[in-house]
């Protein structure tokens, strides 16, 4: 049956309860660290020798898709009412948006260490103590819009001219692919300041603490963001029906992208799913 | 078999993390001053409060450590670094990525996963999940 993922300032306050209950008690069981796992162990930069399957990389988006998908699967063993709801960061673009309330994802970072101290996610609360990180620290971190050095998150008119490209994904399919929609809604650009920054990768920055690295998957709000961008990948696939994943086949020997990237029809790990079996979502969920 | 870099750098977070003074990570990162002169990747200064040196490290590639701790350094097709620590900022030169590292960290010490990243497309294989702690 086909269940909906709503906007999360859509929802109830008792779906909001539902979730964050839900998310708590996969922590509790430790699979949710399983997850912040898988994402560390596929970041893979794309100046090197190996296979980049989940970033700066064609696969990015069917690739977060799946590990959505799972997560989603993981909570709806618990509670099988729960979605992953999405964050429109176009629209609740505040510290102060209710996505911060105490009762779902919790505040900002205090000053002094960046320690988020409000929420069900607060490590004072007991039930999120953070295991993988890339540092010794316990507790979930935010810098929410880095007031050091201010960023603000996408718009909704930087959002549209992404959703304007007609083409899924462009040769050397990296982070310097020059245009295709993967690589604008992934978010990587030359220039310097804030410019570099853009879109899903701009949200990271914005949020700030553990969601800058290796250990993003340890703030819950992770998911409502990857939530958002696999939504608008789905937006982007309505509009333009003709436009598959690219690359159709894999780059030939001789090409620098030679055994590093995910062709349309080749297994991305750990499922072993192809890009374009990921493509078509609509016999599992819909976006409200 | 290739010694696999991975491996190589969890066995330097292991000595950096128990090592004495004069110990293997010592005769690393204190080299004779004519080898540091000679090494591309050298550095060694205070930033933030925090010790970052730099080495080439196994296979020839730079390696930093943060206090004594491994950061992995990772190639962008743009020619930058990027650490576990950021991975949205890529930065000219492995100096300038461990000082964007150092800022991302604060005071923390840095985690054995900072040493090793992508664990699972190595292309020398291993076991899944090979870093567990």
């Amino acid at each position: 049956m086909v269940y909906t993922r709503k906007n999360q300032r859509d929802l109830t306050a008792s779906e909001r309860r539902r979730f964050v209950a839900a998310v708590l008690e996969l922590k509790r069981r430790g699979e949710y660290d399983e997850f912040v796992r898988t994402h560390i162990d596929y970041y893979t930069a794309d100046g090197g020798g190996r296979l980049r399957t989940a970033h700066m990389t064609p696969s990015f988006l069917p690739w977060h898709r799946r590990f959505l998908l799972e997560f989603e699967r993981a909570l709806r063993r618990i509670d099988g009412t729960v979605t992953v709801p999405y964050w429109d960061w176009t629209r609740d673009n505040s510290p102060a948006s209710s996505i911060w309330a105490e009762d779902f994802m919790g505040g900002n970072g205090r000053r002094s260490d960046l320690r988020v101290t409000t929420g069900p996610f607060a490590y004072g609360g007991g039930k999120w103590t953070v295991k993988y990180a890339m540092t010794e620290v316990s507790y979930l971190t935010r810098d929410l819009g880095r007031p050091g050095d201010p960023i603000a998150l996408p718009t909704a008119g930087q959002l549209e001219e992404v959703m304007r490209e007609r083409t899924y994904d462009t040769a050397p399919w990296n982070s310097t692919s020059p245009s295709g929609f993967r690589n604008r809604l992934e978010g990587w650009a030359p220039g310097s300041g804030n410019d570099r920054f853009r879109i899903h990768n701009r949200v990271h920055r914005w949020v700030g603490g553990l969601m800058l690295g290796g250990g993003s998957v340890n703030d819950p709000v992770f998911w409502l963001h990857h939530s958002f961008v696999d939504l608008v990948w789905s937006r982007w696939q309505q509009r333009n029906p003709g436009a598959a994943y690219l690359p159709a086949t894999p780059p030939p020997v001789g090409d620098a992208q030679y055994r590093k990237v995910i062709a349309r029809h080749q297994p991305m790990q750990p499922w072993g799913v192809t890009p374009a079996e990921m493509a078509d979502h609509s016999q599992l969920y819909r976006y409200a | 078999m290739p010694f696999p870099r991975r491996v190589a750098l969890r066995s330097l977070f292991a000595l950096a993390v128990t090592a004495v003074t004069g110990g293997a990570l010592g005769r690393i990162a204190v080299r004779a001053p004519e080898a540091r002169a000679t090494d591309p990747y050298a550095f060694d200064e205070m930033y933030a409060g925090r010790r970052i040196r730099g080495l080439t490290g196994p296979d020839g590639e730079p390696v930093a450590l943060v206090d004594g701790r491994p950061l992995h350094l990772m190639r962008c097709a743009d020619g930058g670094w990027v650490t576990p620590l950021d991975h949205y900022e890529s930065r000219p030169t492995p100096l300038a990525a461990t000082r964007t590292a150092v800022d991302a960290a604060g005071s923390a010490p840095l985690s054995r996963y900072a040493a090793a990243h992508g664990d699972h497309t190595e292309p020398t294989g291993g076991t899944p999940r090979g870093v567990h702690a």
